[in-house]
């Protein structure tokens, strides 16, 4: 039997715990129910707090230290040193980009995908959807919609499956990124895009968006969940 | 020359990799030294350290933490190397003003000098839960504690902030 004070006391250390008895105090606690919905809003402040702005001063990594650090022959070292000056040249551009989250990077990358928002009845072939998705160890059930667009995207330093499924409600962006851990669902509307980044556990995180105006934009997370539910993990 | 395709092949992941991470690796070290060069510093030795200790990576998939658990250990090491005086949060705060600022959000603003304010043994666990999205499990292996610890330590990280915030903290209430 959990009480006020374990229940809070409980939730106060991990506000998202979800185990059973917690849960069941929960529903039948009026004044508990209010004092975890304060305490969520809490956390959503916390979490904005800690995301302090980055902006890069310094080099993204000790180049010419990096190169003296690593073992073999020197005439190893001579032959990266082009590699090097053009690794410092790509550094210096990326140096003055300014610093997003997960979410800006997840529609930065849609800005060089155009053809995906074609509306359309054509599956991409079965062949290279699965390539893409035994990528990344999972498949999808066979449910799971026309998929119109499959291709294997360099995001944030790995290849992820970017697809495009085909709704009701008009082409949906799915990327899973298996290399992502979120901890709690993530909405976002930004530059035309409406979407949401749900927390997969043990297989990272899945983002859905779609554009702001397809009319079907407001019921994002519910395609989400059904995309998520679409999925299956083959590891 | 395989054996040099295959090197810069690595290099360019690890460059990848690092790009990739460096925000969040950054924003850790931040808030493990509350203070911006120093966390600069520490994020540019651990990158080093884990090159050369590229080896010891042996899941990809794990490179997040596994370059978190570098920071850690950087951090200590600089802290033992240095020997920082007594640290003035106050100052700290000062001196992080602008980081800290949250344009047109005062409330964000104050969690966060409260944050600035709770000490290391609640801020660390706490950093790990919410920003990097640790479970409980993974924090008391990283820091070495019992799962109760560490929720005694959250719990107690939480219930400082929200006070400091004016935010309701009453286990009962009917107090």
């Amino acid at each position: 039997m959990t009480d006020h004070a374990h229940y809070r006391s409980a939730i106060m250390a991990d506000p998202h715990d979800a185990d059973p008895e917690l849960l069941a105090h929960r529903e039948s606690c009026a004044e508990c129910r209010a004092f975890t919905e304060q305490l969520l809003r809490f956390e959503a402040r916390l979490e904005r707090a800690l995301l302090v702005d980055i902006s890069l001063k310094t080099a993204v990594l000790p180049f010419a230290r990096l190169a003296e650090a690593t073992p073999g022959p020197r005439r190893w070292m001579a032959m990266a040193a082009s590699l090097l000056l053009a690794l410092v040249i790509t550094a210096g551009v990326w140096l003055t980009l300014p610093q997003r989250g997960l979410a800006a990077d997840v529609v930065a990358h849609m800005a060089g995908e155009p053809d995906a928002w074609r509306v359309t009845d054509v599956l991409v072939p079965e062949a290279e959807l699965n390539a893409v998705l035994e990528q990344s160890k999972l498949r999808l059930k066979p449910d799971a919609g026309v998929v119109s667009y499959a291709s294997s995207c360099d995001f944030r330093g790995h290849k992820v499956p970017h697809l495009v499924v085909q709704t009701q409600s008009g082409p949906v962006t799915v990327m899973v990124l298996v290399h992502e851990a979120v901890r709690n669902p993530k909405q976002f509307d930004e530059q035309g895009y409406r979407g949401t980044i749900v927390p997969v556990p043990g297989h990272g995180s899945i983002a859905v968006l779609m554009r702001d105006l397809s009319p079907g934009s407001g019921d994002v997370e519910r395609i989400a969940a059904r995309v998520e539910d679409s999925i299956v993990w083959t590891r | 020359m395989n054996d040099d395709a295959g090197g810069n092949q690595r290099r360019a992941w690890f460059q990848a990799l690092c790009q990739s991470l460096r925000p969040d690796l950054l924003r850790f070290a931040f808030w493990l030294s509350r203070d911006r060069a120093l966390a600069e510093d520490v994020v540019q030795e651990s990158m080093l350290r884990a090159w050369k200790a590229q080896e010891s990576l042996l899941d990809e998939t794990a490179a997040k933490p596994w370059l978190l658990t570098i920071i850690r250990r950087e951090y200590a090491r600089t802290f033992e190397r240095k020997r920082f005086p007594t640290v003035d949060v106050d100052e700290l705060i000062a001196k992080e003003e602008p980081m800290l600022a949250a344009a047109e959000e005062q409330d964000i603003s104050d969690v966060r000098a409260a944050l600035m304010k709770l000490p290391d043994e609640y801020r660390e666990p706490l950093i790990l839960q919410v920003l990097m999205g640790y479970s409980t499990a993974q924090i008391a292996r990283e820091l070495d504690l019992s799962g109760p610890a560490v929720l005694t330590r959250l719990f107690r990280a939480r219930r400082q902030l929200r006070a400091a915030c004016g935010e309701d903290l009453r286990l009962d209430p009917q107090e």
